[in-house]
């Protein structure tokens, strides 16, 4: 900022103290609780498994049709499945489909639902009213249903398919959201000088309102990936796409529909053990996107 | 009068959102890998259907006739669809989908109304609490529930309850809509083993709905709590009684825009709920329709879903200025 | 603080300000938004309060009401005819007081109705609230003020807030706070965010209605030419101390404190040489940038000394003139 240049040299080391203190506070508020650093660990546990995990096992697990359903024991920690592979080596390997998928559609997300929020709120009353119009449109079907239809013409089971896809669905509430923040932040000073200027509006919008509207954005991230992946694992739990390496919700599919793990106790193991790690990462995205909340809403700071 | 005119616009935009899907269902009925009609039409023609019985029959099945030029079949189409005529089932040989479609509406929009209806009911209270004790570990309790429930798919909800209260205290019974042993009615068994049928998959669309309203309405109670005039009205001596409906009411308003939305991610919800619970709903229709490939069915189902969600976004809508005197214009 | 040299009749004197303190406690320690002042509001007369943005004047304002918010710490007295002090009243007592003896007028900017409900039912909420239940008389001298404001009664008791204009809005808020014949009125910022012609007119009704109603009246403002066109007494606030106070025509002719004579000075008259007018160089400090030590206004000062940094100057009296500084206590009068 070439702001700071021409400030004496007492005001300048203020200047950086106060940005200093300011990303000092913010990274405090992240492990403000155990809560939270808890949150944050099991983050990076999973992502961790994700990226490391299948260079751990064969690509092919092993089979063993004689120990199918096994409980958890010491070979086997999680137990078995119903072909005698073991179980936590399925979460294991399983655990990249599940975030790659989710990244990929939100990275989508994220590309087209800030674009559309962006011109939506910049030129309201000219692109805005049909991009609005799309969106609403996108918004109000149901996601699930759309999705399965989807799946009648296209089978989208890699992750970067099924990210493709629910990118291209679910870029409406990013949408909405931007082009809010966009409307209000049209009014401010600085963006009235910009325009006054003649910047063009494009440029306006990449250098002025892009920067303001990113941390916003980058913290709803965290409650899309949520989404997303609840959305997929539901799609493999449906059975409605077929993918065929293991993946957390093909186990919860069989766990439910093939072990009858709901009625009897047979597969316990096989049905908890996703279901489980698909909790404990919901949860923890969940809280860590709460500490966003509070960095843009510091009324909701504590003293 | 200008409200005249907005309602109408409304509601032409309404159907033609519903125009647009039929199209798509149109499009994807047509251009199915594998070209399920044609192979119908060349199917009953090889057994010795004359090309107009062929035609006809694969018309009333795919509710178009292949073969025709394609703007003739679209026409066709949607000629059918305005008599409600939305083909006929594959899998079912002859059985009008819109029967089957029909048949299933009801079991799928009474549960889910009445999941909306509870969680909203609880979310908003939960929320306006959250709210006014927002710095105490109440408040936070309730916001970290809420926030956590809301994150938590509908699914893994569903098969919780179920396993917990149908499998391992067997409370409830397990899936189903109704016992065997009652005969349809309005008899006490038969209402009965309706109502207890019921109860779990309520209770997941309700688990699965109110964290959301918790947090919204939290975030709408607080923003109205920072408003001028709720200063201004106590330091005008108004009653706390007078000042809490003050606040209450204006903060449930655009609660009630999100009301229409919220019925419409309930059918997503429906689907896994549906399956779990073995519930013949609109969600399982569409299950089991993808898997035995009987398309009619599959596009009439995620129609009538569409037409449901737009109708009530629109009745929504109309009821907005009713509450919000900001929005009337005379 | 020692007391005042000269003691008004207590009598005369509708709202008594003793040492009142307002800190606000943040995470970078206990701010003071509002530091030891001692005010009066003399009974049947208009007091200006200036001050620039951040001066504590609206805070003082609200002391009034004991209506200072979380997390704001208050020390001190406001004592008010008929009332007591009002930082000693609870609850119930407080909210009988607001409204009834005290009225609050916002500024026009503000939404300071809510806009759901129609200003006529919002009127009969407020006098419900305070046990008036006749409803018959209560319309009715709702329609008597609307009527004294130049507003029609009827329309605006119908409209709902969006309806009404800026003008239409300040009228309506004075209505609000004088319909329980409250005897002490306050008004934040009256004129701010009008035109010059609702400015005009909401000038008017204000003198008008105080004089028929034999009010006490603060009047709030950062434009001075309001104050000086209005009051009988001002006082002026910088980083929440009253640095100078007295009859207004004494303190525009001869100010004697260097941060109102800069302000009169930064003021452009319509005759003379527009060159003359100069701003005071320099912000008003924030809560966290008011000097802990020594005199507020120092390091904007052009009369500074050495002394000033030292220690708080002390209030001198120059007859019913006030004014708080080292420097020109010792000027010739």
């Amino acid at each position: 900022m070439s702001v700071t240049a021409a400030l004496p040299p007492e005001q300048l080391q203020q200047a950086v103290t106060r940005s200093r203190k300011v990303s000092a506070s913010r990274w405090r508020l992240l492990v403000r609780t155990p809560g939270r650093v808890i949150s944050l660990v099991i983050v990076l546990f999973f992502t961790l498994m994700a990226i490391i995990g299948p260079y751990l096992y064969p690509k092919n697990l092993p089979i063993n049709s004689n120990d199918i359903y096994a409980p958890p024991s010491t070979a086997h920690l999680l137990g078995t499945d119903f072909e005698g592979t073991d179980i936590l080596a399925l979460i294991i390997t399983g655990a990249r489909y599940v975030l790659l998928a989710a990244f990929i559609a939100a990275l989508v997300t994220l590309v087209i639902g800030t674009a559309a929020g962006l011109f939506a709120g910049y030129y309201p009353r000219s692109a805005g009213r049909p991009i609005m119009r799309v969106t609403d449109f996108v918004l109000a079907i149901p996601g699930v249903p759309l999705l399965m239809v989807l799946a009648t013409i296209w089978s989208f089971g890699s992750p970067q398919q099924m990210g493709l896809v629910l990118g291209i669905t679910g870029w409406g509430g990013i949408a909405r959201a931007v082009r809010a923040q966009t409307l209000s932040l049209r009014e401010r000073g600085f963006v009235e000088a910009a325009r006054g200027l003649g910047i063009p509006g494009r440029r306006v919008i990449a250098t002025e309102i892009l920067p303001n509207v990113a941390p916003y954005v980058s913290m709803n991230l965290m409650m899309q990936l949520t989404g997303f992946i609840y959305t997929e694992v539901g799609l493999f739990f449906l059975g409605v796409v077929k993918y065929s390496s293991s993946n957390w919700g093909v186990m919860l599919n069989n766990a439910v529909f093939q072990a009858d793990a709901l009625t009897s106790t047979r597969a316990l193991s096989y049905l908890l053990s996703p279901l489980i790690c698909i909790l404990l990462l919901t949860i923890s995205l969940v809280t860590l996107a709460n500490v966003g909340d509070e960095i843009f809403n510091p009324r909701l700071r504590r003293i | 009068m200008k409200l005249t005119r907005w309602i109408v616009v409304k509601l032409i935009t309404g159907l033609i959102m519903i125009w647009v899907v039929a199209s798509a269902m149109f499009a994807l009925l047509h251009d199915l890998p594998g070209n399920p009609a044609a192979t119908r039409y060349s199917e009953l023609v090889t057994h010795g259907d004359t090309p107009q019985q062929a035609r006809a029959a694969t018309a009333a099945m795919y509710g178009f006739v292949p073969n025709q030029p394609l703007i003739q079949q679209y026409g066709h189409y949607l000629w059918q669809l305005l008599h409600f005529n939305l083909g006929q089932s594959i899998a079912e040989q002859g059985i009008p989908v819109s029967h089957i479609v029909f048949d299933a509406f009801p079991w799928t929009v009474i549960l889910c109304l009445s999941g909306v209806l509870a969680s909203f009911l609880i979310g908003v209270t939960l929320g306006v609490a959250a709210a006014l004790r927002r710095m105490t570990k109440t408040g936070d309790g309730i916001t970290w529930f809420g926030a956590i429930l809301n994150g938590i798919p509908t699914y893994i909800i569903a098969t919780l309850l179920f396993y917990v209260f149908a499998t391992e205290w067997a409370l409830f019974p397990q899936g189903g809509t109704v016992s065997i042993q009652y005969d349809p009615g309005f008899n006490a068994g038969y209402l009965g083993s309706l109502v207890t049928h019921a109860i779990l998959p309520v209770i997941a669309y309700t688990l699965a709905g109110v964290g959301a309203w918790v947090l919204t309405t939290k975030a709408s109670v607080i923003s109205v709590l920072g408003d001028d005039f709720i200063l201004a009205a106590e330091l005008r001596g108004i009653r706390a009684w007078t000042v809490a409906r003050y606040i209450v009411r204006n903060a449930m308003l655009p609660l009630f825009t999100i009301l229409a939305i919220a019925f419409g991610l309930m059918f997503s919800g429906a689907v896994f709920i549906e399956d779990v619970f073995n519930y013949p709903g609109l969600g399982q229709l569409m299950i089991n329709s993808l898997s035995t490939s009987d398309y009619p069915v599959l596009s009439g189902a995620f129609l009538l879903i569409i037409v449901a969600v737009i109708a009530a976004n629109f009745l929504a809508d109309l009821c907005y200025p009713l509450i919000d005197p900001r929005v009337r214009r005379s | 603080m020692t007391a005042p040299a000269k003691e008004t009749e207590t009598s005369t004197v509708a709202v008594r300000v003793r040492d009142l303190t307002v800190c606000f406690r943040t995470q970078e320690g206990s701010l003071p938004a509002v530091s030891r002042v001692n005010l009066d509001l003399v009974r049947g007369q208009i007091t200006g309060l200036v001050g620039e943005s951040g001066s504590g004047k609206s805070t003082l304002a609200l002391t009034l009401l004991n209506a200072v918010p979380a997390p704001g710490q208050v020390a001190g007295s406001v004592e008010i005819d008929e009332v007591g002090d009002v930082l000693e009243l609870r609850k119930g007592a407080l909210r009988k007081v607001r409204g009834a003896s005290i009225g609050y007028v916002f500024q026009a900017s503000q939404n300071s109705l809510n806009p759901l409900k129609r200003v006529g039912k919002q009127l009969l909420d407020l006098g419900r609230s305070h046990g008036e239940r006749d409803s018959r008389a209560l319309v009715g001298r709702a329609r008597a003020l609307l009527d004294d404001m130049g507003l029609d009664a009827t329309r605006v008791l119908s409209s709902y807030q969006h309806e009404l204009s800026g003008g239409m809005r300040q009228r309506v808020g004075i209505v609000f706070a004088l319909l329980l014949n409250a005897h002490v009125l306050i008004l934040d910022e009256p004129t701010t965010a009008l035109d010059m012609l609702s400015q005009a007119q909401v000038m008017e009704i204000i003198r008008r209605v105080h004089e028929s109603r034999h009010l006490t009246t603060l009047i709030i403002s950062h434009d001075m030419s309001v104050i000086g066109d209005l009051a009988d007494r001002m006082a002026v606030m910088y980083a929440g101390r009253v640095v100078e106070e007295g009859p207004t025509a004494s303190v525009l002719a001869t100010p004697r404190h260097p941060y109102t004579r800069a302000l009169l000075t930064a003021m452009p008259r319509i005759t003379g040489d527009i060159a003359g007018a100069k701003a005071l160089p320099g912000r008003p400090p924030d809560l966290t940038s008011i000097p802990r030590k020594g005199c507020v206004f120092e390091p904007r000062c052009p009369l500074a000394t050495p002394d000033c940094l030292s220690e708080e100057p002390p209030d001198t009296y120059a007859g019913d003139h006030r004014f708080a500084c080292f420097v020109t206590a010792g000027e010739a009068q």
